[in-house]
């Protein structure tokens, strides 16, 4: 039986993963993802932290990462704002604040250090937020930080849907497919955006919505948002993931989600095939590169001999040896050789993908 | 992906499970799969029923299960507790026939003609609504009877394939049954047996564990002779497919032989999409397809992204030249075989399909395509458009130039 031949195989589709599989598909590889599960896209929001504390080492080539990564999340309609040299600190829902350089647009606008007033708005019957909570802790930490937002907490009711419980993935999937219920919401937010320059509300803004229609929505509402990442799943990370998958497949990334990898087969320091678990039999899927971009959590593929990377991101054992020819780490499972964040998963991601395209 | 105590102790109540459900988007009421799986099943285990109506409105669809970053087999939880679920009698009536879609379609094909008339006749479809339950929206299929008859030409050293019809094209497309006996006879297999079984899918979505598992072992011991003697089996329908490859596993554990048998016919169950990209280096692909202005969407079925595979369809066609093909990538369509036929889930059954039938409207395309008959039903009913099994259409190319 034939099989499935990609130029490009990564594993995993994470931050990393999916910064590999842009840098690859914009060389014109053909390229297939093999993965499992949300990622780390289940905690977060997808912001690109402090630029400026970047280890020194790190490569000139970030800019050139960073303005591909974005400049493919505005192509899947969830643009980034922010700049390399810029620092925002932006709420958190613990009450804590992230120093980032980027982030998505509908949480970028909560900006700490501006003189402003900011309502955390909770909403009746949900119990994964409290706004008070969140709040009290906010207007707590940016004291201590000397930060100019004064946060004041604030409650609205929603409809909740017969018999249901209340929860931030139910007025998320109603944002995206009635229209009614972003009218309830517009009005019910009405009242505190006049009182307020800024509202931060925990992830509702649908799982499936593009720029356009956040933006309209803050624009009816005539006040700015930040949408914080909730309890997992978070909202906007879902979010983030599901147009990025999109945009990766309608440019030719081909998927074989849901199934993990069974073996990576390496054979004279080269690796050839990777069998994925599938229903009855394995799917053998060929190739001639392969990027490993599993995070930190998943079962080790090639074993314990991995020590560090090469300057091609190659990994290698203690003693110096390549593992395989054709085979790269990035992401998070380079933790203990870079760092793991977004920063450097969006690094790594684009300097395997470029290492691929410089070393065919 | 085994149903059993370490796997259910992999779940770590993520919730991504229920952040892709069909039913729990747009049904929040809907306690989503990890309820109704790994939670339920806990106590389920410990003896205790945990018995609820909300175990039907599972739609089978194995999207919960490919988003679990841990494989837990959510969908194979609920199938199981489905068989222990107690319903009302006139559902479990309806659910006997729904179960059985071989006797249904043997019943109706005797006198085909006044069946369809009588099945598309308002009142009867009110009267079927009253005292079934079944839709009176819904349009039922046509039922043809008609055997596959195509001459079967010996092809010297060519593999043997068994043809696993399923329900859907035996007693409402044997058309397309006969196509893709074509297809195989001109990419060089002899396809000596066509298998008319059930697959049992039916019954194990509608709780009748008896029923899938009377269907698994007798589509096992018919399969398992041609199957030992190389032949492969071939599925047009990615639920048939779906279920040879992974259910009958579960259903017939009890003995080891049984096991050995149910997994060598898995292993060589093949998705017909999945097939022939198998066999994509044989003469049909090369030069042999007539060009197509046509501009289609493809919609790629639960039950085929369920079988890993790819969209080996989806692939095929776009080896069509001038064909415009775009894949959908919309989700479930909401049908699930007999689910969207029932009068109290009808309305959520459309409800999930909207999103796609909005991405069918977008993309504004002159049909569709997709592997499952359920979907495309679904489809045809919620946009009005003509939508055919991929297959149909490559071979009209291929007919069209040879």
């Amino acid at each position: 039986m034939e099989n499935y031949h990609f130029d490009l195989i990564v594993i995993g589709a994470g931050m990393s993963g999916m910064t590999a599989v842009i840098t690859a598909l914009n060389q014109g590889l053909r390229v297939g993802i093999v993965n499992t599960g949300f990622g780390l896209f289940v905690f977060g929001s997808g912001c690109i932290e402090n630029c400026q504390t970047l280890h020194k080492e790190a490569p000139e080539n970030f800019n050139k990462a960073i303005d591909l990564f974005l400049e493919n999340a505005r192509l899947a309609e969830c643009p980034f704002y922010g700049s390399i040299n810029e620092i925002r600190y932006l709420p958190t829902i613990m009450g804590g604040f992230q120093a980032v350089s980027f982030a998505p647009f509908y949480l970028w606008k909560g900006n700490a250090s501006e003189s402003i007033r900011s309502a955390v708005v909770g909403i009746n019957g949900v119990s994964s937020f409290n706004a008070d909570y969140t709040a009290e802790r906010l207007n707590y930490t940016a004291k201590f930080n000397d930060f100019k937002t004064n946060y004041v907490a604030k409650e609205i009711n929603l409809s909740i849907k017969p018999k249901s419980v209340a929860s931030m993935l139910q007025f998320a999937n109603r944002f995206d497919f009635d229209s009614r219920f972003y009218d309830e919401l517009q009005e019910a937010l009405k009242p505190i955006s006049r009182e307020a320059d800024l509202i931060i509300i925990p992830g509702i803004f649908g799982l499936r919505s593009k720029f356009q229609k956040i933006y309209d929505f803050e624009h009816e509402l005539d006040c700015n948002l930040c949408e914080l990442s909730n309890i997992p799943p978070s909202i906007p990370g879902l979010r983030l993931f599901n147009v990025l998958i999109a945009h990766l497949r309608k440019n030719g990334a081909e998927f074989f989600s849901g199934f993990s990898v069974k073996n990576l087969e390496i054979k004279n320091g080269h690796c050839q095939t990777i069998e994925v678990d599938i229903p009855a039999r394995s799917l053998c899927i060929d190739f001639d590169s392969i990027i490993l971009a599993t995070g930190q959590f998943s079962k080790s593929l090639i074993g314990l001999d991995f020590f560090d990377v090469d300057e091609w991101l190659r990994p290698i054992t203690k003693s110096g040896t390549v593992i395989a020819d054709n085979l790269y780490a990035i992401g998070d499972l380079l933790r203990n050789v870079g760092g793991n964040d977004n920063r450097h998963s969006i690094l790594t991601g684009y300097r395997a993908g470029m290492s691929i395209v410089e070393r065919r | 992906m085994l149903c059993n105590s370490i796997n259910l102790d992999n779940c770590i109540k993520c919730s991504d499970c229920n952040a892709v459900c069909p039913v729990s988007i747009v049904y929040p009421a809907y306690p989503g799969p990890k309820n109704l799986g790994p939670e339920l099943e806990r106590l389920r285990l410990e003896g205790i029923s945990c018995d609820t109506d909300w175990i039907e409105y599972c739609l089978n669809c194995y999207r919960c299960n490919l988003v679990c970053p841990n494989q837990v087999d959510i969908s194979g939880m609920i199938n199981m507790a489905k068989a222990h679920h107690k319903k009302p009698l006139i559902r479990k009536m309806r659910d006997f026939w729904f179960s059985r879609p071989w006797l249904l379609g043997r019943l109706l094909t005797i006198m085909p003609r006044l069946t369809n008339l009588m099945l598309n006749i308002r009142p009867v479809r009110l009267l079927m609504s009253r005292l079934l339950k079944i839709s009176s929206n819904r349009i039922f299929p046509i039922y043809i009877d008609s055997d596959i008859n195509v001459p079967i030409h010996d092809v010297p050293k060519s593999d043997s394939v068994i043809f696993f019809l399923g329900c859907s094209i035996r007693y409402n497309q044997p058309d397309l049954g006969r196509k893709v006996v074509l297809f195989l006879q001109r990419i060089g297999i002899k396809s000596v047996n066509i298998f008319s079984g059930c697959c049992g899918l039916p019954a194990l979505a509608n709780g009748d564990i008896k029923e899938a598992r009377v269907r698994a072992r007798s589509n096992t011991e018919y399969l398992i002779k041609d199957v030992l003697a190389g032949s492969f089996v071939v599925a047009a329908c990615t639920s048939c497919g779906h279920m040879l490859k992974t259910c009958f596993d579960g259903l017939l554990d009890e003995d080891s032989d049984m096991k050995h048998k149910v997994q060598k016919i898995a292993k060589s169950t093949f998705d017909f999409g999945e097939f022939l990209m198998s066999r994509s280096d044989l003469f049909l692909f090369d030069n042999n397809i007539s060009s197509s202005n046509l501009r289609i969407a493809y919609h790629a079925p639960c039950h085929q992204i369920s079988q890993g595979i790819g969209r080996p369809w989806f692939h095929l066609l776009k080896r069509i030249p001038n064909l415009q093909i775009e894949d959908l990538d919309a989700g479930c369509c909401g049908m699930s075989g007999t689910f969207g036929f029932k009068e109290e889930k009808y309305k959520i059954s459309m409800d999930i399909g909207q999103r796609l039938f909005d991405s069918i409207r977008d993309v504004n395309p002159q049909m569709v395509v997709t592997e499952c008959a359920t979907c495309r039903m679904q489809i045809e009913h919620g946009v009005k458009i003509k939508t055919i099994h991929p297959a149909e259409l490559l071979l009209d190319l291929i007919s069209a130039k040879t």
